[in-house]
């Protein structure tokens, strides 16, 4: 049958082929297929992305108040002339017709999450909030505001403004529900930070093994590049997931571990190194302490032993650890960021460090480089009362003691680590324990989808007497403040210059491409006008953020307008790779000045000096671990009301192993509503049925399920893993919460009677 | 007369869609069409698994179907080896996305004619890459002249392992050309249910 | 396991305006055949016919410039003047182009004089030559796509065979007796390749077919079976020939329009 045709095609072909081809190749012709917005006067300007916290330097192309294209470039260390797909979308969250347009107050009289405002102005908004600040200082001391916030504004609303005010409550999502233990551990063991930007010199090693890291699902720019480059230049990956992860896909071997056993394959790991005696025996005698104790430590933890747990052949372990050895010392255990897994998350990072270092690949080539931080002077204001104490991605910060007349933070005592939990300062909101926090700003973080147990959250925040969300979208728990503050979105505003230890360490500029939109402000305007009515003026003796900006650019010799025309600022300076070795200068800021493979001071402080393995919770009977991870496509719960990227995703799906579907009779495309251990119930959710899991988990991709009226792609999609993490297991050294002690069964559900993204989008036009 | 082509790494792709963001935004393709896009299969079973992340566009095909059925010639084939519509010329009666076998092709209602990737065309003319190449963060994608044994995608080529087209029973002779197949096999097809 | 970040463009490229334009076309290049053949036989009824096609002609194209997204650039009439003959749309658009005139000629001489001096048997042949091209072009713009199995060499006659049969029974309608003899072996010829084309299916081809269009074809089937075999009633026969015809068209043209599964 087909034959003829061909023919048929062939000779129509063969007869048009001399005249159609040949068509003009000229510019002109080239240029007349241009976008419209390319062949407009386009002018550039230097941006810093804010579609996630990698924070990418990249040039955004401008005609009048529109960006059309945002694209990375060369001189940016960390964009390298690249960019990710939220990075590419992220300009349509400017021009996203649900944006909060004015200030809003909560109409007298209705009750938090009602949804029920009316429009103010800038003045009336900032006074109210100035007024019941001061009314709160008066009756229960600055400590009972507190700070919560993510985002490259957030230095102005939980660094500087809590610092200024005198509140020690003050704290991000991205320490105690993200990197807190990796990033104490390091301390514990390097004393030092591993920092926002992982310090890992990819393009050098030679053996990777990833453990939960979800590379190539985040799409952090840099990372990326370097991960392609080391597999590239040759570099071997083992990838430990009970997932087949897209890092999986790109291994050449993949270890479906039993979910919250991880700690006991790295300690099989240190078993092989030290009982085969393949580890980097001259690093462990000249830059550590405590190796004698890890061989005692570390003996019944065989193989053998660890199969049972991990349900990974002794053999594969063994295998792995002299491949590893092999390699050293460009073989490496990168950390992942999102480290709160199971509640003892310190000890497994520290286990992971210990590895790391028998394989003495800490500040060498193809290892850990140690990043250093570029040079800028801050801008001269009197001494704040307090420190920041919110940390951030790059760990903790602060203080072991509060200065005189200033409480301590609500959530000391309750673990080891110098820093805010953010999900232990719920508590006294609920509790009133230590004492009462009766207020709180919410900047750019999202209560509902970064907090586990959202009841508890919306207690507290109906018991609070004021609570203010600075935000550019109506998210759900922004529904439900006392005022809402519409912030300027990265496109309309400039921020405090960013700063990165990286390589080379350099200093990159946010300036706005156009005015803001509406009446929306930008968030160094809010904070200092909002100073200045709460007594706070002095700390704020600039005029206005150019004069903020070029007068800290002046510390390193230039000024704010020939930033303007560089936007990154590459500082010299180098990764200390062997240098430290041949200077012999120790970079490692422990109690006694070397690697702590024991550690002293967690002894003293009571916690085990040398990880032991505890077995994860059994997963209850008819239900099933619930995993989360990222979609290359979102950033947590910011992302989903973007036009672009809801075309591109428009709802997670939950992961089910194709056996236990068709053991529940679950066929593909099938829907299904989670329900976890407490009874609570999200979705419907469509069902991935796969080959790609372990029969003992489900996974969903974090950020779906919003349940906000206001966000009219967002709302109705997908299953919330957030929702469903009623529990957490708090980590007693870093304060991290331990997100996967939470278990779901699954439901048939009906498919989710909403318009289709695409339908929505048309009818808003935008 | 150059042959330009590109080379899609499936063993580097991570099926980020980095090049599919920057490519709708680049070319402001209207809500529900594209011009690229992601399909990412699962082979084998647990736990000897392959994941095949495919970006997939217009494949410039040297022998395309979709040219010679276009009743105006909007749709032609540049010397150096672009298949590209001549918006100007199209009537938009939608014979080159009826023809196409790779769904490459959509209706631009708005403008009133078939769209599809031209290799951003406009980028190339002024010396840049097009802008999927360009963003690409896993180092996935090489763009330039198949026929210039010195330019990199020549040197990829030749030294890749294994390439592959969509598509070959087309006879069309793609010049999106596909490396390093995570499948034994070769590319993923759909499969049938009967 | 399939998924996609961003769709590849598989919905309908054609929609019910193209579907009526193959339904029109068909009457637009049939009618013009029975014009041209009752022209060239100077057969009384003959005026009537060739301002049925001039009509038809005129509906179709408007329809085609209606439905067009780029129905506001009418610089492009013009652009086919290129030559494309690999390009079917080309060859309908020629062949409708050169029936209309054909039947401008023949229609305008009364009120046009210079006209009535050329033969008739002139503008007859060009009217033969351009609903023939015109017959046969929607099948061979259907058929030229490889990639749509349901689209198969079979379209090459079913539109043809179609087409002569819905103006056969609009003739009929109009009470041409000279008609019935061709509309009930039309409808035969109808019937015999309707029977035959799901037997060139196979595959994920015919699953498509079973699935989307199985019913609305054998409906149509039906009304053509019972118009040819069983009606006694030549108008009422004609009515439900003609309704076969232009389901059978209407439903080739929106469930053929399935990629064949390869990628």
């Amino acid at each position: 049958m087909k034959l003829p045709r061909r023919n048929f095609l062939k000779l129509s072909a063969a007869a048009v082929g001399a005249v159609s081809v040949g068509g003009a190749v000229t510019l002109t012709s080239r240029a007349k297929a241009a976008p419209a917005w390319y062949t407009k006067e386009v002018t550039q300007v230097f941006q810093i992305c804010e579609n996630c916290f990698w924070r990418c330097g990249i040039k955004a192309s401008v005609v009048g108040n529109r960006v059309y294209k945002v694209d990375g470039y060369k001189e940016n260390p960390k964009s390298r002339g690249m960019l990710c797909p939220r990075g590419q979308a992220a300009p349509a969250q400017t021009y996203d017709p649900d944006r909060l347009k004015k200030p809003l107050i909560r109409i007298e009289g209705s009750q938090r999450g009602d949804g029920r405002y009316r429009e103010a102005s800038w003045e009336e908004a900032l006074d109210y909030i100035a007024k019941k600040m001061l009314g709160l200082k008066e009756q229960y001391g600055t400590e009972s505001i507190a700070f919560f916030g993510h985002g490259t504004g957030d230095g102005w609303f939980v660094d500087f403004l809590p610092a200024a005010w005198g509140s020690p409550n003050a704290a991000k999502p991205s320490v105690s529900l993200c990197t807190a233990p990796r990033e104490v551990a390091a301390q514990y063991t390097f004393g030092r930070a591993i920092g926002g930007h992982e310090p890992i010199d990819w393009p050098n090693t030679k053996y990777i093994v990833l453990i939960g890291h979800h590379i190539g699902e985040d799409t952090h720019n840099t990372q990326l590049q370097e991960f392609s480059e080391a597999r590239k230049n040759g570099a071997r990956v083992v990838v430990v997931d009970p997932r087949f992860s897209t890092a999986a896909a790109k291994a050449d071997r993949w270890l479906p571990i039993k979910p919250g056993t991880d700690t006991a394959l790295l300690l099989a790991w240190i078993h092989v190194l030290i009982s085969e005696n393949l580890y980097d025996q001259a690093f462990i005698e000249k830059y550590t302490v405590g190796m004698d104790q890890l061989v005692a430590h570390i003996k019944p933890y065989t193989p053998e032993w660890a199969e049972q747990q991990t349900e990974i052949p002794a053999q594969v372990i063994r295998q792995v650890a002299r491949e590893m050895a092999q390699h050293k010392p460009k073989a490496i255990l990168p950390p992942t960021r999102h480290t709160v897994w199971y509640g003892n998350d310190t000890q497994r990072m520290r286990a992971s460090y210990i590895l790391n270092t028998l394989l003495g690949n800490y500040g060498r080539e193809g290892g850990f480089y140690i990043a250093m931080a570029p040079y800028l002077e801050k801008y001269p204001t009197p001494q704040l009362p307090l420190e920041p104490a919110a940390g951030g991605c790059a760990g903790p910060a602060a203080v072991v003691t509060e200065p005189e007349g200033f409480k301590p933070r609500a959530d000391k005592g309750k673990f080891l680590a110098n820093t805010t939990a953010i999900q232990e300062l719920i508590e006294p909101m609920v509790s009133g324990q230590p004492y009462p926090i009766k207020g709180l700003f919410a900047y750019g973080i999202n209560l509902f989808h970064a907090i586990p147990n959202v009841p508890r959250t919306k207690e507290a925040l109906s018991k609070l007497d004021l609570y203010v969300a600075i935000d550019v979208l109506p998210q759900e728990h922004v529904m439900w403040a006392d005022v809402i503050l519409p912030e300027a979105t990265y496109l309309e505003r400039y921020d405090d210059f960013v700063t990165v230890a990286h390589k080379t360490p350099f200093i990159q500029l946010r300036m706005p491409a156009h005015e803001p939109l509406y009446d929306s402000k930008p968030g160094w305007w809010i904070a200092k006008e909002l100073g200045k009515r709460i007594g706070l003026e002095q700390f704020f003796p600039w005029q206005n953020i150019e004069e903020y900006l070029d007068t800290r650019m002046q510390s390193v010799g230039l000024d704010l307008e020939t930033m303007k025309s560089m936007g990154t600022m590459v500082q010299s300076g180098k990764p200390w790779l062997t240098d430290w070795e041949k200077e012999n200068s120790l970079p490692f800021n422990t109690l006694s000045g070397k690697i702590e493979l024991y550690s002293e001071a967690l002894a003293k402080a009571g916690f085990d000096p040398l990880p032991k393995y505890e077995a994860p919770q059994a997963v209850p009977e008819g239900f099933y671990r619930l995993l989360y991870g990222r979609s290359p496509v979102h950033t947590f719960a910011r992302t989903q009301n973007n036009p672009v990227l809801m075309e591109m995703e428009s709802s997670n799906s939950v992961w089910l192993n194709a056996e236990e579907a068709a053991r529940l009779g679950f066929k593909p495309g099938d829907h299904a509503y989670l329900i976890n251990q407490d009874g609570v119930r999200e979705g419907p959710v469509r069902l991935k049925v796969t080959q790609r899991i372990r029969k003992d988990a489900v996974y969903i991709t974090h950020g779906f399920g919003h349940k906000a009226k206001g966000m009219a792609l967002a709302d109705g999609r997908g299953a919330s893993d957030s929702y469903l993490q009623t529990r957490y297991t708090l980590d007693r050294i870093s304060g991290g919460a331990g997100l996967r002690n939470n278990f779901v069964k699954l439901e048939k559900a009906p498919a989710p009677k909403l318009k289709s993204v695409t339908q929505l989008i048309k009818e808003r036009g935008a | 007369m150059a042959r330009l082509g590109m080379l899609i790494d499936l063993s580097a792709c991570v099926g980020c869609a980095a090049c599919a963001v920057a490519c709708k935004m680049e070319n402001q393709v209207p809500a529900g069409a594209s011009r690229l896009w992601i399909r990412e299969r699962e082979v084998g079973l647990f736990p000897n698994l392959a994941v095949e992340f495919r970006p997939e566009q217009c494949n410039h095909c040297e022998n395309p179907p979709c040219v010679p059925v276009c009743p105006t010639g909007a749709s032609y084939q540049t010397k150096d080896g672009l298949v590209e519509v001549d918006v100007a010329k199209c009537i938009a009666c939608g014979a080159c996305a009826a023809a196409c076998p790779y769904d490459a092709r959509f209706t631009n209602k708005k403008g009133g004619y078939a769209d599809k990737c031209n290799f951003c065309a406009h980028r190339l003319a002024k010396d840049q890459q097009p802008a999927c190449v360009e963003t690409c963060p896993a180092y996935a994608r090489v763009f330039g002249d198949l026929d210039d044994p010195n330019s990199e995608i020549a040197k990829v080529l030749k030294a890749a392992e294994r390439s592959d087209v969509l598509r070959p029973d087309q006879g069309t002779r793609p010049k999106v050309i596909y490396l390093n197949a995570p499948s034994k096999k070769g590319l993923t097809q759909e499969v049938s249910d009967s | 396991m399939t998924e996609f970040y961003g769709v590849p463009n598989t919905g309908e490229f054609w929609h019910w305006t193209n579907a009526l334009h193959f339904v029109l076309v068909g009457l637009a290049g049939g009618m013009a055949l029975l014009a041209a053949i009752l022209t060239l036989r100077q057969h009384p009824e003959r005026n009537r016919y060739v301002w049925l096609a001039a009509v038809l002609i005129v509906l179709d194209l408007f329809v085609l410039w209606a439905e067009s997204p780029a129905r506001w650039r009418f610089s492009h009439i013009w652009l086919f003047l290129s030559f494309q003959p690999g390009a079917p749309i080309w060859w309908g658009a020629w062949g409708l182009a050169a029936a209309l005139v054909a039947t401008a000629a023949l229609l305008l001489k009364q009120w046009f004089v210079p006209l009535r001096r050329i033969p008739e048997v002139v503008p007859g042949l060009v009217l033969l030559l351009g609903s023939l091209v015109a017959l046969a072009y929607p099948g061979f713009a259907l058929a030229v796509n490889t990639t749509r199995p349901l689209w198969n060499e079979m379209m090459l006659f079913i539109f043809p065979i179609t087409a002569l049969l819905m103006v056969l029974a609009i003739a009929l309608l109009l009470g041409s007796t000279w008609a019935k003899r061709w509309e009930v072996l039309v409808a035969a010829l109808s019937l015999a390749l309707l029977v035959a084309y799901p037997l060139t299916l196979q595959g994920a081809a015919r699953e498509h077919f079973n699935q989307e269009g199985l019913i609305g074809y054998g409906v149509a089937g039906l009304l053509i079976a019972v118009a040819a075999l069983f009606f006694r009633n030549p108008r009422w026969a004609a009515a439900l020939g003609l309704a076969g015809a232009v389901g059978v068209r209407w439903l080739l043209v929106m469930v053929g329009q399935f990629q064949s599964p390869g990628l």
